[in-house]
């Protein structure tokens, strides 16, 4: 059973989500507070955490922040406000995908589900000199093992899975967020943009993850 | 002319340079005429009344002369006479004095005539009348005329003449004439000269009105400048006061009003801004309870068979409710982004043609009314927000089926070469003419009584029309109660244009056909 850990302040909001969570055959760790959220998460390693934005001791940006010091495990955040820099400031600090108050449970549970399910495929992919290894769920570049996060795994093993490909942002938000219709694009942007720190050797000028203006991205087919 | 006029007549200080320029004239010209006669009248006058002086000392020497003078026959009289026509030149020599003895026809016996510049001077210079006078009078007589010479050159001058009686030869006419040249040449130097300085005063009055202008009028430009920066919304402009006069108080009166504006404005922004701040605010504190809420209905919802048929009921009503209350508060946060102007529009190229499609299948799954679309071209791009064109869309069409009353609902496309218009139309309850002014408000309803089906939140057609604005688009409505109503948007394609033309008429066609019939 996957553990999820939910950081909230609101009580009945904490004991509504693990009601839901629980019934959709999920074990659940409660956090109320930002300044507790390491001890549990050293102790007992949740497999995806569910943040609020708005808490009070640190913030959800922070604790995001500082969660992805050392762990890569998927994070989704809470949020009041859809429109704001927050969203952007939750994706840029490592949150992997974002649900704006107030969500059907239904939708909570699918966005939980697609951020836990492991790539089935099997097999090496590589955009030239980096080679995406789908059973082992790594990256090498140059021999050299690259950390990602499990949602920057999956856009790149998207984007090298059908090279010739231009996917525009719907298309990526369906294929590795499982969002049916066309959501914000900026949760597309930003990821992007953090990959390509983490894979490119010049991120303003990349060779693996392409941008095709006005349409979306590709993978880089030859070396400049 | 009209143009200058037009000029002076909007220029404070071309219209005080030009009054004074022109009293300038006025004054220069006044004084000028006045100073050059009074000038001329005294220096004639001067002259005339010196000149008397000498020829009544000449005439008495002259008498005295002839009266001691010893001659005998008409031989000697005539040396004598020339002798003494010779002294008078020397004597009026610096006056430029002329001297003419003439006798009188008659009277004399010797009819020679004698005169110091004997062949230069024209007789014809001393009149017939005052010669006519002379003769019939006892008085010395003086006249003003002008002095003539056999080379053509005339003098202004005048002249003094009486009888002279020469003892043992009978009575002759003498005359003085008085060159006034130098007189007139003196006035004409001095007429100059008061041009001169009549031009030179135009002048310095000019620049001084110049300088007088840019004290008095370059602060009022100023605080002009100042004036309409303010009204263009920069408040912190202010007027520089560096003096202590009434200018000063001017900019300081000025200043104090900006400030209090300002305050005020401040005060009201800040009310407002107090305001949308409440609204969002509320907007966000209400997310998370309601988060909590709709799970718990949905928990309820999904066990709602093994519960009995009014608790079941009553779960479906509650979820119902949510999504109101749901679609109400996203409503109302969008509503307070407008009021704030935090607006943005996130532009991208779409084709419209699909947009209007996947709304209305969206919208309309259940088919119970029917929805047809029309459109010439099936590939419209338009640089627009598709989030927010998205939204208008929703909130025209879910609008004409909330009132089609099961009759079929039309969406049409058309496009011109700068616009696209997407048009809604229903065959339903329409409106009435003074319905119209209020269709856009917020949480209008055509009849507050009538039950409503879909359960909009009341802000959607306000909304489309705020959306269509951030377009620079048009949003007009046409409505006939039971024929239907006719929403048109139009678009210009590319952002930033305004809408020139409208490819869709606001009358339906439909309409339009039965009036021309």
């Amino acid at each position: 059973m996957p553990l999820v850990m939910v950081v909230d302040d609101d009580q009945d909001l904490a004991e509504m989500l693990s009601i839901v969570l629980t019934s959709a055959g999920m074990e659940v760790d409660l956090v109320n507070h930002g300044d507790q959220v390491m001890d549990l998460f050293n102790s007992h390693t949740p497999d995806l955490v569910l943040l609020d934005v708005m808490l009070p001791g640190i913030d959800g940006i922070e604790v995001c922040k500082i969660i992805r010091e050392s762990s890569m495990v998927p994070i989704v955040m809470l949020t009041a406000k859809g429109d704001t820099h927050d969203v952007v400031l939750g994706l840029e600090a490592g949150a992997d995908d974002y649900m704006v108050k107030p969500f059907k449970p239904q939708e909570l549970v699918a966005r939980i589900n697609t951020r836990l399910r492991r790539s089935t495929k099997v097999g090496s992919l590589s955009i030239f000199d980096l080679v995406i290894d789908q059973l082992e769920h790594k990256v090498l570049k140059d021999g050299k093992e690259i950390a990602l996060t499990r949602l920057e795994f999956d856009l790149l093993a998207t984007l090298a899975k059908e090279p010739g490909r231009v996917f525009t942002r719907e298309a990526l938000l369906s294929e590795v967020w499982g969002y049916q219709h066309a959501a914000d694009t900026r949760l597309v942007n930003v990821h992007v943009q953090r990959l390509r720190s983490k894979i490119e050797s010049d991120a303003d000028n990349p060779e693996y993850v392409l941008t095709v203006r006005g349409v979306g991205y590709k993978a880089g087919s030859a070396k400049a | 002319m009209m143009i200058s006029k037009l000029r002076i007549k909007q220029s404070l200080s071309l219209k005080v340079l030009v009054t004074n320029i022109v009293f300038a004239i006025f004054i220069a010209a006044i004084i000028g005429i006045f100073v050059q006669n009074r000038v001329a009248s005294t220096v004639i006058n001067e002259k005339i009344s010196i000149s008397k002086v000498e020829a009544a000392g000449a005439l008495y020497s002259a008498q005295r002369y002839f009266e001691l003078a010893r001659f005998k026959g008409d031989k000697e009289l005539d040396k004598v006479i020339q002798d003494f026509i010779a002294l008078s030149r020397e004597d009026g020599f610096f006056s430029g004095r002329e001297t003419v003895i003439l006798p009188i026809p008659n009277l004399t016996k010797n009819q020679s005539i004698y005169q110091t510049v004997p062949t230069l001077l024209v007789l014809d210079s001393i009149p017939e009348n005052f010669r006519k006078q002379v003769t019939k009078n006892e008085d010395v007589l003086n006249e003003r005329i002008s002095i003539s010479y056999s080379d053509g050159k005339d003098f202004p001058g005048f002249i003094i003449g009486t009888k002279l009686n020469i003892p043992r030869s009978g009575t002759y006419e003498i005359y003085y004439l008085f060159k006034l040249d130098a007189q007139y040449q003196s006035i004409e130097n001095i007429t100059w000269t008061l041009v001169l300085t009549a031009f030179l005063l135009i002048i310095l009055i000019t620049i001084s009105t110049k300088f007088v202008i840019r004290q008095v009028v370059s602060p009022v430009q100023a605080a002009a400048s100042v004036a309409e920066k303010f009204t263009q919304g920069d408040f912190s402009s202010r007027m520089v006061v560096a003096s202590n006069d009434e200018l000063a108080s001017l900019g300081n009166s000025f200043n104090e009003m900006a400030v209090s504006i300002q305050q005020q404005i401040y005060r009201l922004e800040n009310l407002s801004m107090l305001q949308q701040r409440f609204v969002s605010d509320v907007s966000h504190e209400l997310r998370t309870p309601l988060t909590t809420l709709r799970m718990a209905a949905e928990v309820i919802y999904q066990g709602k068979n093994s519960f009995d048929t009014s608790i079941a009921r009553s779960s479906e009503l509650l979820i119902n409710q949510i999504d109101r209350f749901e679609l109400l508060l996203s409503d109302l946060l969008e509503v307070s982004r407008f009021d704030a102007e935090a607006a943005t529009i996130d532009l991208t190229t779409f084709n419209i043609v699909n947009l209007v499609k996947k709304t209305v299948d969206y919208l309309h799954p259940t088919k119970a009314t029917k929805l047809i679309i029309d459109s010439p071209n099936e590939s419209v791009p338009i640089q627009a927000d598709e989030r927010r064109i998205e939204r208008i869309l929703r909130n025209l069409v879910s609008n004409a089926l909330d009132h089609s009353e099961g009759k079929n609902v039309i969406v049409r496309i058309a496009e011109s070469d700068d616009e696209v218009a997407v048009s809604v139309r229903d065959f339903g309850l329409g409106f009435n003419e003074e319905d119209a002014p209020f269709l856009f408000d917020r949480f209008w309803r055509a009849d507050p009584a009538r039950a409503r089906t879909r359960g909009g939140s009341g802000l959607g057609l306000s909304i489309a029309l705020e959306d269509t604005k951030l377009h620079q688009g048009q949003l007009l409505a046409w409505g006939s109660p039971h024929q239907g109503a006719h929403f048109v948007l139009t678009l210009p394609k590319n952002h930033g244009s305004l809408v020139q033309s409208f490819p869709i008429a606001l009358i339906p066609e439909d309409k339009l056909s039965t009036v021309e019939e």
